[in-house]
């Protein structure tokens, strides 16, 4: 069948029209509104864009009816893309904070709620591309130190409003030094590293104080095993934590990355921390199915379970498992303990005491593609300060970034004293360069398993140094 | 033919030509690129790219963890694929026969595929891998079979093992029915003339029904090298924090380099990341090359 020429030209046109009103909607989206620009980011990754889209969606109708109300000329909007799910207790408390923010001063914060892949993946990408975002968050290291060159120096803007007289002193430090001597980066939900116990266990086990030195931890694995419970356990996803932190603790940070970026595995330091993980084996003072542990096995079926007594983790352990243990678990933490001194081959070498802590925290920014920093900057102020920064504490049992509030959630309050007894500011780390990375983890879950010599682990690390 | 004229030529090709050549030749052509330059971060501008030749490609072949991806992701390809398309093909084959019950046997071998991998993966490691109250622990206890309930499912020795099961598990599905639509394509009265002829039914399937099932054989192993060559999902999902050695493949690899793994230094390669992706493509086109070479499908004679 022949078509005639004017129906031909017809069809042409009518496939034509999409594709120019597609062409002119794509226009609109790089210098329109910023809904449409952050509806645009859904093609970052399939597991983000069906939640993008609604959120999208979401941020159009709310703007239609601010824009309605006339709010929208008045006060603005701040996007903010947010490395939390809309669900988590983070997200409800600053969604809350927002809308008091949208209250107080009319301004709409556009809240993107991306997940933990969706900023790590996604962030960089999308400031490049022009996306109108003006603040993000993710862990503090990641966003200084990768997504550095998009922040922008506040460093003005927390003299003028004297942040830093009630912040945490050692994080900012740590955020300038991550940032190359200049702030760009606002910690907030500040954890630490702790061995977290179950007082109940202790109690049993006739354990009376918190150990301090490696010696007086090995003892309370004893008395644990011999009270008919499992003294140590972990996941996989956690395996690296008692490694960094040995190690960190046998030579310090800086030989300690110096070991790990230029695989000095041949290190007697790495020997001493394989021996000793060895003979905790040996000794059954680990799970016995610690080499076989996904998360959140461990932390759930055994600690939270109350087959083992102790578990290394950051202080959002209490928060991850309080829902299966409940309200009655009592829970303890003490530092990572002392270690006798060793010799290492790492020039600065040296074992150091409790005073050496970490804390860490989410860090939140604001992009240099900003065109509202100081209100931008006023939202940071009233998520990590004040009420707002007690919101966050208390919802997601975190320890709360403003030094003036006092209060912290009960099931922290056992990791006070060693919080308090820090001095020096450390950030443990052991797990190789990333093509050592999963090498090293694989064969410290070995040793935990105690299905690898010490001497069997040093060879194996050098033999895979290329 | 009649010869289009070239604005009716534009018009029809124009738009899927520009579509093709932004989404399609573009990313390939700039891909290629990267890979011979040092950059850190996937936007970073041109003008950061430092040229490097081919030191990304002779670095990565170098490199144990890539090897061990490469190999990973072999074996893969090799296990994966005899079982899944054995056992797919011989689900298919009684499928097609008169069993009883057989849209219900098809619909509940064909059921993991549409479940998410993510669903699928907690309920194994989870479930059925746990070393203290999981289903095979406890199905070999109760069996008497002390070393195999003891078996720790998911550690380093048995973890790659444990991830093809249950990804098999998930795909056997989708390739039983593409193996099942080529076998109810095939006409009926050639199986019933061998019958007459007095083949067994095995010596039907044997002689009449595989040959003829050249052709979806080579789509099937096509389509299973192109999976596997993307492997990615099930292996996050098996490696709970980062790569893990026993079930990294390349695109794990690739996705560390480029986004970096979280340690305590920006350790971001992006273009290294790409060399990853030209390696899996040579790989993937070789394995092509091959099919269309030992798969003929015209050697068959109907």
């Amino acid at each position: 069948m022949k078509l005639s020429k004017n129906v031909m030209r017809w069809l042409c046109g009518a496939v034509a029209v999409p594709f120019l009103l597609a062409g002119c909607a794509n226009g609109d989206d790089g210098s329109g509104s910023s809904s449409q620009n952050t509806g645009s980011a859904g093609g970052f990754g399939e597991a983000q864009a069906g939640s993008q889209s609604s959120e999208s969606e979401k941020s159009e109708n709310s703007e239609s009816s601010t824009a309605d109300s006339g709010e929208e000329e008045k006060g603005g909007e701040i996007v903010y893309w947010s490395m939390w799910e809309s669900t988590e207790p983070q997200a409800i408390a600053i969604q809350q904070i927002a809308d008091e923010y949208e209250l107080e001063t009319g301004i709409k914060v556009n809240i993107e709620w991306k997940g933990r892949s969706g900023i790590t993946d996604g962030i960089i990408p999308a400031l490049d591309s022009g996306i109108h975002i003006d603040m993000f968050d993710q862990s503090l290291w990641r966003v200084a130190a990768i997504f550095g060159d998009h922040c922008l120096d506040i460093e003005d803007l927390v003299e003028k409003s004297g942040y830093a007289d009630t912040a945490n002193e050692f994080l900012l430090q740590y955020s300038r030094e991550t940032s190359e001597g200049v702030l760009k980066v606002i910690p907030y939900q500040i954890n630490t590293y702790c061995f977290w116990y179950n007082e109940d266990i202790f109690g049993e086990a006739g354990v009376t104080e918190k150990p301090k030195t490696w010696e007086e931890f090995l003892d309370v694995c004893r008395k644990v095993k011999d009270a008919g419970y499992i003294p140590v356990t972990t996941d996989d996803a956690y395996a690296l934590n008692m490694w960094n932190w040995h190690i960190g603790r046998l030579v310090g940070e800086e030989a300690e990355k110096k070991i790990s970026d230029e695989n000095l595995w041949d290190d007697p330091a790495v020997l001493k921390a394989a021996t000793d993980f060895a003979e905790m084996a040996s000794k059954g003072y680990f799970s016995p199915h610690i080499g076989s542990n996904v998360w959140p096995n461990g932390q759930n079926v055994e600690f939270g379970g109350g087959q083992a007594a102790m578990y290394l983790c950051a202080s959002y352990l209490p928060n991850e498992v309080s829902a299966i243990v409940g309200d009655e678990f009592r829970w303890g933490a003490f530092a990572y303990p002392e270690v006798e001194s060793v010799e290492s081959n790492v020039e600065g070498a040296f074992a150091n005491d409790l005073s050496y802590g970490n804390l860490s925290a989410q860090g939140i920014a604001i992009s240099t593609n900003t065109e509202m920093a100081e209100e931008t900057f006023a939202f940071i102020e009233k998520m990590t300060k004040g009420e707002g920064d007690l919101l966050i504490a208390r919802n997601c049992n975190g320890i709360p970034a403003d030094s003036t509030n006092k209060e912290w959630p009960d099931l922290l309050s056992s990791a006070r004293e060693a919080v308090e007894n820090i001095k020096v500011l450390v950030n443990y780390g052991a797990t190789g360069t990333a093509d050592m990375q999963p090498i090293v983890k694989e064969n410290v879950i070995k040793l935990y398993a105690g299905t690898i010599t010490p001497e069997d682990f040093v060879d194996t690390l050098m033999s895979a140094v290329d | 033919m009649k010869k289009q004229k070239p604005l009716t030529l534009l018009i029809f090709l124009g738009p899927m030509l520009l579509i093709f050549l932004g989404l399609n030749v573009y990313p390939i052509v700039k891909t290629v690129a990267m890979s011979f330059f040092h950059i850190k971060g996937i936007t970073d501008p041109v003008s950061k790219w430092k040229f490097t030749g081919l030191w990304n490609y002779n670095k990565l072949l170098h490199t144990s963890l890539f090897q061990r991806s490469l190999l990973n992701m072999g074996k893969i390809w090799l296990y994966g694929g005899l079982a899944i398309i054995t056992l797919s093909l011989l689900f298919a084959v009684m499928l097609t026969r008169n069993i009883r019950f057989k849209r219900f046997f098809k619909t509940v071998i064909y059921l993991p595929y549409i479940v998410s991998a993510v669903a699928l993966s907690a309920m194994w490691l989870q479930y059925v891998y746990n070393p203290q109250f999981g289903l095979l622990k406890k199905l070999f206890t109760a069996l008497h079979l002390d070393g195999l309930a003891s078996t720790p499912w998911t550690d380093a020795d048995h973890k790659f093992m444990s991830m093809m099961v249950a990804y098999c598990f998930g795909m056997i599905g989708y390739f039983m029915l593409i193996w099942f639509s080529g076998i109810t394509r095939i006409s009926p009265e050639l199986k019933e003339a061998a019958r007459i002829d007095g083949a067994s039914r095995l010596q039907a399937d044997r002689y009449i029904t595989l040959p003829l099932l050249k052709g979806i054989f080579k789509t099937i192993l096509t389509m299973w090298t192109i999976s596997v060559a993307g492997f990615f999902t099930w292996s996050q999902l098996f490696s709970t924090d980062g790569a893990e050695l026993s079930t990294i493949t390349p695109t794990v690899y690739m996705y560390s380099l480029i986004y970096g793994t979280g340690g305590t230094t920006d350790d971001r390669q992006a273009g290294m990341g790409a060399a990853v992706g030209i390696i899996l493509s040579i790989c993937t086109v070789i394995v092509f090359m091959l099919c269309n070479r030992l798969i003929k499908e015209e050697d068959l004679e109907m």
